[in-house]
Parts: C-alpha cells; structure tokens; sequence
C-alpha cells in the first residue's frame, strides 16, 4: 500500500524507539503534523522554535537517547540553530527535521525558503537534504546513527514539503551500516603498561572527569577505577556527578570557577588523567600554563579532542566503558607508590573552597538551603550567568545526569525549555530549573509550555536585575563601566507568571541572614520543591554579588581570584 | 605550504565539511583540487599551516562522518601565488563578452 512521506517520516522515528518530539508547525511542515495524529508520536508543541530543541536537548540530555525537534522551514529551522550548535558543543544526541519549500523552489529564494543544509552544515555531525521519497527511510536511519554515535551529536534532515506529501510503498524502515573508516581505529590494550609506568614514576597524580564519563554510559567503572587510584579528582561542569562528592579523594569542579582545591591541585600535578573531556579554555585557564608540570593520558572517544591544547604523553582512543576496565585490570596486576601522603595535601582543610565571608553570601547560603532539601535524584538544570556557576558549585549530586546546563555554549535561555523536556522524561522527578532575571526573559514564552502541560517543574530566578555574569567581568576587568547590562527595569516576574496561572511568590535575601534558617521560611521552600504544580521563586540577589574563585580570561588556573580585592 | 588528500565518498556536504575545517580556522584555500578516485572521491589541498594546525585539521576531517581517509604529502609551493583573481576583472571580462 502506498503511503504519505510524513508517514514514512513517523514510521521511522517510531523504529527508531521515538515516542515524543518537540516542535511548532509551519507551512513547509504541515503535511508531518496533519500525519501526527495516531502515529504514536507525541507532539509537544513549545511556543518558540529555540523553546523546542532546548527541550529535546534536555529530554537527550537526562535519558542519554537521541533528542527530536521539528520546525518548518526558513525562519523555524533557523531558530533551531542555536540549539544546535549548543548539543554540538555538549556531544547530545539530537535529530532535528526540518520542514523545507518543495522542491522545484528550492535556489530561487521562495517564501520562508532557507538554505539550512548550508547554514547548519558547520554546526551538524551529519545532514540531509531529502531528495527523493525513496531517501527518506536511509536518511533518518543514518541521521540517527551519527546522532548516537562515537561522540554523539546534532544531525539535521531537511524535507522538501512535496516529498512528505507524494506517496511510495513502504517496505519497512531501513538499518543502516556504516563504511569501514581510518579513523573507527581503537585503543588496542596496549597503552595498560605505560600508564602503570607513569603512575609508577609519579608523586602527583591528579584525575580529570568529563561529559565523556557519562556519555559513555561507563560510570561504575570509572568510579571502581578511581576507588583504586585514590588519587585527587575533580570534574568538569559536564563531569558533575560522575564521581560521588563524598569521595575522599574528590575536590569538586575545576576551571574557570572551579574550586580553589582542584585548580591548585592541577596546577601542581606531574601525571595528569584526562577521563571524557575535551580540555576547554574555560577549564585549562591560558592553554600554555595548564598544568604545567604534568605528563597528560588522555581517554577519549573522539580524536578531535585530542592534542587540541597540547600535546599529551599518551592519547588512549575509544569508549571508556571499554579503555577502563583494560587499565584497571592492568593496575590491579601492580603495586604502586604511596599517594596518600599528596592526596592529604590536596584534599586537606587549608585548601577550602571559599572564603567564609562568599559562603556567608545570602545567594549562595540560598541554594544551599534549596539544594539540601531536594528530594533524592532531582534533576537540576541551570542557564547560563552568575546562577550557573553559583549552582554548580554548590549543587553535590552523585547522579551523574543529575545537573544538566548549557556548558560549551553558554545559550543564556537553555534551563527553562529544557526542563520542560527533562520533566516530560523523568515525570515522577523534581525538577529544579535554575536561571538569572536576564536568561529567563530569552525563552520565557515556555512558561506557557509548562502551564498547558501542568508539568511540576520547579523554577527558580536568581534575580539580581543585572546581566550578572557580564556585570562582574565589568567590574572586575572594566573598571565597573556597567555598559548595558543594567536590567532594573525588569518586569515583576511574579506577576508575570500569575499571569501564565503559575503559582509564584517573591523571597529576599533578608530571608537568608538567619542561619539557620527560620521555620517559616524553611517550610515555603519545603512546600516549593514538593509541589506537584509548576511554580516560580523569585529570589531577590544582591545586584553587585560576585562568583568566586574565578580565573581571569587568559590567565593560568594558578592566578584565581579568591575573593575581591578590598576597595581602594 | 602543505598538500593534504582527503578520500571521501561523495555525500551532500562532505567536501563543504572538509573545506570548512579550514577555511573556520581562517586558513587560505589557494589549491583545491576534488576528482572522483576509484569508488570514492579525492580532494587535494594546499594550506600554509602549522604544526599544531596539522594535527586539528587531521583529527577534525576524521570526525567527518564520510571521511575515509587523510594523508598530507611533502610541503610545496603554491600553484599560483595570488588565492583569488580579482572581482573587477571578471566582471569587466563577462561585461567585454556580454557587448560582444
């Protein structure tokens, strides 16, 4: 029997194990969402198209399965692109179809025509644009292989509008096999011995975890890994919650904002383990001074990553879940030197991470507060500012999807759309989405999201009526020439959300002074997280409060700041 | 100057991809040279790199999906010393042959 090409479309998404995409219709599109009903694809519709691949991405991001976000053409599939540069930069699994003007108007700029094979094609591991009906299954079949794939990724298939309305046979979805590569080539176990070799030579061992350690689906083994090693160990913003905090031998994050422990601690280590990450500027601090005494080993799934800020001693390329378990297994065969002696050191009380007067900071005293009563296994998202930073910090979770942000990419707008993805994943989790007053105006429209659904999503503006982020580069690096980044016109999020018919209520930092504190304030915040309607915090942050440690841009993990330097 | 040969299968966006892990580095592409090579295709180009340039170059055009395979031959000069004709000429040419 022939079918449509939207059917063939969702027939395929469906073999693909799709059971919910996000989206917003349009012109070129509609023939895939006149198909939808009793396709067994749910439809969530956004109220933006950023709204809808944020929300995929947060969906791909808290399952590990490849997130689906659908838009028409020109101007639709163009509000995707941010969200797919930011599921390149964070290796999330994301297939975005797009709508495209049919077919015999494709070139001649027709209405709402875009070329987004072309504008996408820097941004997508892989790209289709659908010739024939007779691609369609390949197409979505290989889009989904490159999606999960190796380090996973943003694959974009554009659909000319004539293509989902024609009509073929349809045998059936395809599968479809990848050609041999040069570069499929893998770590053949002989690395074991020369990393025993340089454990073996060194004092000073340190470990780095990255997104690489969930992504590879490898965190029983790395954790059993580094039970062993015993060696101080920090993350990456992506890493969080890869190694249990509790860990004796975990310092926290490192990196820009890192803590004062992990960054000294890299700072000083001759054998450095680099386990998923690919070695950012805001993690290697000015690329010639990182870690400037270590010999590298880097595990890592995409040879992209390696060598990329300098050249490491021994590169190991393939899954963790693969690598590991070798070198484990090869360590056990050893005996190695004595680290305790470093790792007292290290990890000892006079590297804290803050001084008591930022812990005594009411915004930071707030999400202690918030984070210690969250039930077990909630999720956090953050967006991307001053909050961002501040939570991951302070967020200790030993779920390794447990905090999701916009890391790479740093899309002020991520938390809330993504959150109504994670939430729609994960029903039964509270979902605790983090933002600033500036990043939650970029995609405030998905309130409307969150209401229709009457998903329980917990949110929270940390609101300072400043780009915060921004503001403190000002004032720390611009001599406090506060140039557009004043947001006191901010309107009253409040109301803003009673509008929506979202529960919302205001607490300020006075609230915070007591310590502990008081019962009543304590109960609000108990009554927030366990709430099984959607709400809003507003909380009231003092404008000019700064993140902290922090390492000036292009300057060496070892020159943090600590804290702000008295006024003169 | 360095000459690199990239074998690819000729997929939608593959030689774009290829070309675009230089040209986002804002290298120069004065040689490009793309030929089908047995069942495959072939592009060659010429890039004044360095050494660090090599190695991201390699490791991304191997990250590209229908990347087969990556070899750089020895450093040579460049076919022609300008990267580009100038505009105006080509314009002036196409104007010559448009009132012929």
């Amino acid at each position: 029997m022939e079918i449509k090409g939207a059917d063939i479309v969702l027939k395929c998404l469906r073999a693909e194990g799709v059971e919910l995409v996000f989206g917003y219709p349009g012109g070129a599109i509609m023939p895939l969402y006149d198909a939808l009903e009793g396709s067994g694809v749910r439809h969530i519709l956004t109220r933006h198209e950023q709204g809808a691949v944020f929300a995929a991405e947060g969906y791909a991001r808290v399952t590990g399965e490849v997130g689906v976000a659908m838009a028409t053409s020109g101007p639709g599939a163009t509000n995707l692109v941010t969200g797919i540069a930011d599921a390149k930069m964070d290796s999330v699994p994301l297939v975005c179809i797009t709508g495209q003007v049919r077919s015999a108007l494709i070139g001649t700029d027709a209405f709402q025509e875009t070329d987004v094979f072309g504008v996408t094609l820097s941004l997508t591991k892989w790209s289709r644009l659908v010739r024939t009906i007779d691609e369609i299954p390949a197409a979505i079949a290989e889009g989904f292989y490159w999606a999960r794939s190796g380090r996973p990724g943003p694959v974009v298939i554009d659909i000319p509008t004539d293509m989902l309305k024609a009509k073929k046979e349809f045998s059936g979805p395809v599968k479809f096999t990848p050609h041999a590569r040069a570069a499929d080539a893998k770590a053949d176990g002989g690395f074991t011995d020369t990393i025993v070799a340089l454990l073996q030579k060194s004092s000073k061992p340190v470990a780095l975890v990255g997104a690489g350690a969930k992504l590879s689906g490898a965190i029983p083994e790395l954790r059993r890994l580094l039970d062993d090693l015993s060696i101080p160990t920090f993350a990456t913003v992506h890493g969080l919650g890869a190694v249990p905090p509790e860990a004796p031998y975990y310092l926290g994050m490192v990196g820009m904002h890192g803590t004062r422990a992990a960054n000294t601690a890299l700072n000083e280590t001759d054998l450095l383990f680099v386990f998923g990450a690919r070695l950012d500027d805001r993690v290697t601090g000015e690329p010639t001074r990182f870690a400037p005494h270590a010999k590298i080993v880097h595990f890592e799934i995409d040879p992209a990553q390696l060598d990329r800020v300098r050249p490491c001693e021994l590169s190991v390329i393939g899954n963790l879940a693969d690598t590991i378990p070798a070198f484990q297994a090869e360590l056990r065969r050893h005996s190695l030197p004595d680290f305790s002696g470093w790792r007292a050191v290290a990890c000892g009380p006079e590297r804290a991470e803050l001084d008591p007067r930022g812990l005594a900071q009411p915004t930071i005293r707030f999400l202690d507060e918030l984070f210690s009563r969250l039930p077990e296994n909630s999720v956090v998202i953050a967006d991307v500012g001053q909050h961002q930073m501040w939570a991951a910090q302070r967020y200790r979770s030993s779920s390794p999807r447990g905090f999701i942000t916009s890391g790479g990419l740093g899309a002020m707008g991520f938390a809330l759309p993504a959150a109504v993805g994670v939430q729609l994943a994960k029903p039964d989790t509270c979902v605790l989405c983090v933002s600033g007053d500036g990043g939650f105006q970029m995609n405030i429209q998905e309130l409307a999201t969150v209401r229709r659904l009457g998903l329980p999503v917990k949110m929270v503006i940390v609101d300072n009526k400043y780009l915060g982020m921004v503001r403190q580069w000002q004032q720390l690096f611009y001599q406090r020439n506060y140039a557009e980044t004043d947001l006191s016109d901010n309107p009253d999020f409040v109301e803003i959300a009673k509008a929506y018919k979202i529960h919302s209520f205001r607490l300020n930092e006075d609230a915070m002074r007591e310590f502990p504190v008081s019962t009543e304030t304590g109960d609000e915040i108990d009554r927030f997280l366990r709430s099984t309607e959607p709400e809003l915090l507003v909380f009231d942050c003092a404008p000019e409060a700064n993140v902290f440690p922090m390492v000036p841009a292009g300057a060496a993990l070892s020159e943090m700041l600590l804290e702000e330097e008295p006024a003169q | 100057m360095q000459t690199f040969h990239i074998r690819y299968r000729n997929t939608q966006g593959t030689l774009m991809r290829i070309l675009n892990a230089a040209s986002r580095r804002a290298l120069d592409l004065p040689v490009v040279h793309a030929e089908p090579s047995e069942h495959d295709h072939l592009v060659t180009l010429a890039l004044e790199v360095n050494q660090k340039q090599v190695g991201q170059l390699y490791r991304e055009w191997y990250g590209i999906a229908d990347v087969i395979k990556v070899s750089s031959g020895a450093a040579q000069a460049p076919a022609w010393t300008t990267a580009h004709p100038p505009a105006g000429v080509a314009m002036e040419d196409a104007r010559a042959a448009a009132r012929a």
